[in-house]
Parts: structure tokens; sequence; C-alpha cells
């Protein structure tokens, strides 16, 4: 079976949700390889040795589970996400310090997902009390005009375009955008939108459980700032509006782009933003950082060395692009 | 003619490019045609014919007149490549399976002096003389062209 890694952020939760949903993990009938949890306080506090969490992770260490706690960033969960993205396992688990999974759901996530064609697979999220049912299409372009599929019972499954809180994706693929602010408006659904994009199939599925108790103390983002609410929206805006194009940053060498120039006319619809407009015409970088917060995805040489890329630059890019 | 292009990019700290050939002085002894060096101001003359800062147009035209042509792992090895003329490229830290072209007679001492970072800025790669080619090897390489 291949590998899972189980991620959580947390903020201001470490007295109320967190040990229940660390309890719920560790009670999954599947098993995840690791727990990595990145505890993102403004003001961290070591509870490794405090009774329930020390008791909580020694049953993780009976039940053969490796765990990992991480005084993290204080950037935002999507910094923590995309840690974890980049970590040698197969799938990653994104969990909420105040998500609850019942005990077969990620068995059930994962049955769907060792297919081929599967980039991530989400089951409901819930909060009590239930919502009347409704129907949602989970596409994209309906994000604003309907509830997401998630938050009610899925009575089959289906295939959407993005994914909301938690779900198992396929690690490596796509990057979190760290470009967000540390409130990380959106992210899960740039992040999800992106694997759609590259071609990976998201699914929502039945019979996979897990109870969302919005503690509205503390929370990974409890920010009050309205203007990074605003900041995140505009990236997101940004890339919806965009998203009929292959939006290309040409953050590198001239020898660089004259590689890149090779494969520009098999490049379908391309947005380029460009160093060298007199190799590969385009907007200057600076706009695409503005317009797409981070450009870290798009930089090649930070994707070869992720991919412990040995073949040619021009496939490095064919990769990257096509 | 022969066009030769010595240097990769300055680094912004003064070093040395762990990508520039030393033995230049030694190769041009053993070519027997013309040689034009391209190169931007700043760069030491090294052919009595050196032409700095030229066009990507100027360098194309350069590119359909000349037979060949020598460089180190920099942007010339990637245009001479878009313009489908072949040449030799003198490899030492740089991996030509990943920035060279199979089109090109890519020279490479020694897997051994590959830099594991292939793909950090070369201000933080050591120069290593010793991970050069010998200067006969390139001789070679050119009559055989």
């Amino acid at each position: 079976m291949d590998s899972v890694l189980c991620s959580i952020g947390t903020r201001g939760r470490y007295d109320t949700t967190l040990p229940l949903a660390l309890a719920a993990i560790i009670n999954q009938t599947k098993k995840p390889d690791k727990v990595i949890i990145f505890d993102d306080n403004d003001n961290p506090r070591d509870v490794r040795e405090e009774l329930i969490y020390k008791n909580l992770f020694k049953m993780m260490d009976i039940k053969n589970i490796e765990w990992e706690w991480v005084f993290a960033q204080k950037k935002g969960t999507h910094w923590n996400h995309q840690t974890a993205n980049i970590m040698p396992y197969k799938w990653v688990w994104r969990m909420d310090d105040d998500c609850i999974p019942e005990p077969n759901v990620l068995r059930t996530l994962l049955s769907y997902a060792i297919r081929k064609d599967a980039g991530a697979v989400g089951g409901s999220i819930l909060t009590p009390p239930l919502p009347s049912p409704f129907k949602a299409t989970g596409k994209i372009e309906n994000i604003n005009n309907e509830p997401n599929i998630q938050w009610g019972l899925i009575a089959k499954e289906q295939q959407v375009e993005h994914l909301h809180c938690s779900f198992v994706y396929r690690a490596g693929i796509h990057d979190y955008n760290i470009g967000l602010s540390r409130v990380a408006h959106r992210e899960e659904t740039l992040f999800s939108y992106g694997l759609h994009q590259k071609e990976y199939k998201l699914y929502v599925i039945p019979e996979a459980i897990t109870w969302h108790l919005k503690n509205p103390e503390g929370g990974i983002r409890s920010e009050t700032d309205e203007s990074m609410y605003v900041h995140d929206e505009q990236i997101f805006a940004n890339f919806m509006q965009y998203k009929d194009h292959t939006i290309v940053v040409l953050n590198c060498g001239l020898g660089d782009h004259i590689v890149f120039s090779k494969i520009l006319p098999e490049i379908k619809n391309p947005l380029i933003f460009t160093c060298y407009p007199d190799i590969v015409p385009g907007h200057p970088i600076a706009y695409a950082e503005k317009g797409f917060g981070s450009i870290d995805q798009w930089n090649i040489y930070l994707k070869m060395s992720q991919w412990g890329w040995k073949g040619s630059l021009e496939s490095a890019f064919r990769k990257m692009y096509l | 003619m022969i066009i030769i292009s010595p240097y990769s990019k300055a680094l912004k700290s003064g070093k040395e490019n762990p990508k520039n050939y030393p033995y230049w002085e030694e190769v041009l002894k053993g070519i027997k045609e013309p040689v034009i060096q391209i190169g931007v101001t700043g760069e030491k003359q090294i052919c009595e014919d050196f032409r700095e800062n030229l066009s990507f147009d100027e360098l194309k035209a350069l590119l359909k007149e000349c037979r060949t042509w020598i460089g180190c792992d920099s942007f010339f090895q990637h245009l001479a490549w878009s313009e489908g003329k072949r040449g030799i490229v003198i490899f030492s830290r740089s991996d030509p399976k990943i920035f060279g072209h199979p089109e090109n007679v890519n020279l490479l001492k020694s897997r051994e002096f590959l830099t594991p970072y292939q793909f950090i800025w070369w201000e933080e790669q050591e120069y290593v003389k010793d991970a050069f080619i010998d200067p006969n090897e390139v001789i070679k390489a050119l009559e055989l062209f």
C-alpha cells in the first residue's frame, strides 16, 4: 500500500478540539504512516509532555504511527500543507484541528484514491445540525452560487473540480499557493482546483464522514484583518479569470528561456510572464507576483530539485507545462 | 571560422563562475582557423577578434557564418542549439544530461565532479579547476567536426 502522511495544522486549540482530532486519527481502521502536527500558535506551548498529549503520542507509538510535532513559521496553514505536500509520501490526508473523522474515513478515501487518475478524494464534512438536503455541481464556476457539496451527506460518488477542508490528495503534484496571506482564504480551493487543472480527477464519496466542530475559539484561520481576505480573494479571482489559460512564469535565466521557447508552440492558450521578452514575449514577472501570489509553483529549478530531476531541462519544462 | 564563447555569466559575488573553462589559451593555440570570441564588456579578451555585446540577431547571423563553435555551459549553447548549429560544450560541475543538448558534443571530464546541487545558484558552488577536461581533448573533438 502507498505511504500516507496525515498533516494537521493547529492554532488556539490545544485544550479544546485538537486532542479529539488526534484521537480520531489514531482510531482509524487504516492508520496513516505518519502524523505531522504543525503548531501555528502565536505563543506556542510544548504540549508533548502534558498528560493527554503524552498518552496520545504513546498510543501512536504503540500503533506504529510515526509522529512529529513541528513549531511552524506562523505564516498560515498553506505553508504547513505545502511542507507536507513535498514530503516523501504518496498521499497526504489533510486534516483540521477541529475535524473529527469517523474511524473508516481514511480507509474509504484511499479505496477511491488508488484509482490511477485520482488526484484527491474527499468525504462529507458535517457540522451539526445537518443542513436540508441540497444539490451541488462541485464545479468551480458555481463556487459562489451553491453550497459546497461536502457540507452535506453525499449519497453517491461524484466528480468535482474543487474540494473543501479535509481530503486525501496525491502529494507533490500541485503546490499550495504560499503567496496567500496568513488567513489562507481559498487555499484548499486553489490547491484542489490546481490538481483538477492538471487533469487529475477529484472525487467526493459517500460513507466517509468527518465531523467539523467549528470551534469559534482559535483556528488556523483566526485572523480579523479584512485586508487579508481581500488580498486572497483577489488572487483567487485572478486565477479564475485566467482559468482557461496555461499560466507560464519564466523566472529563470536567458538560456532557460531559449530552451523553453522550443515547447511554447505546444502550450495551450499561454499567458506568459517573462524575464527576457526579446526571447519569449510576455508580461513582466512582477505582474505575476502581484496577480497570482507566490510564483514558486512555476520556478523550474525549485521544481527540478523537488522532483529529483535527472532528465533534460526541456523535458522538465514539458512536465511543468504540457 | 570558429566562434568561442569562453565565459558564463559573471557572478554577483565577483567569484569565478564554476562553469568557466581555465585552459582557453591552450585550446586557441591548437585551432588552425580564424576564431571570433563573443562575450560582454568586462570579460577577458583572449582572441584578437573579440565582439562584445552583440544582439541576438547579430549572434544568430554569426552562427550562420561559422563552421562550428566552442563554449562553456552558458546561454550561448542554448542559442546555437535553437539555431540548429552544432558545437562543443565544455562542462565541469553542471550535468550535461540536464543542461546539455544531445545534438552537441558535450565534453565532461568525469561525472565525479558534478555538483550534487544542480539546481541552486552557481554563486554557491565552488570553482574546481580539476573538473575541466584537458585542452587536447577539446582540440580532438574540434578536429572530428
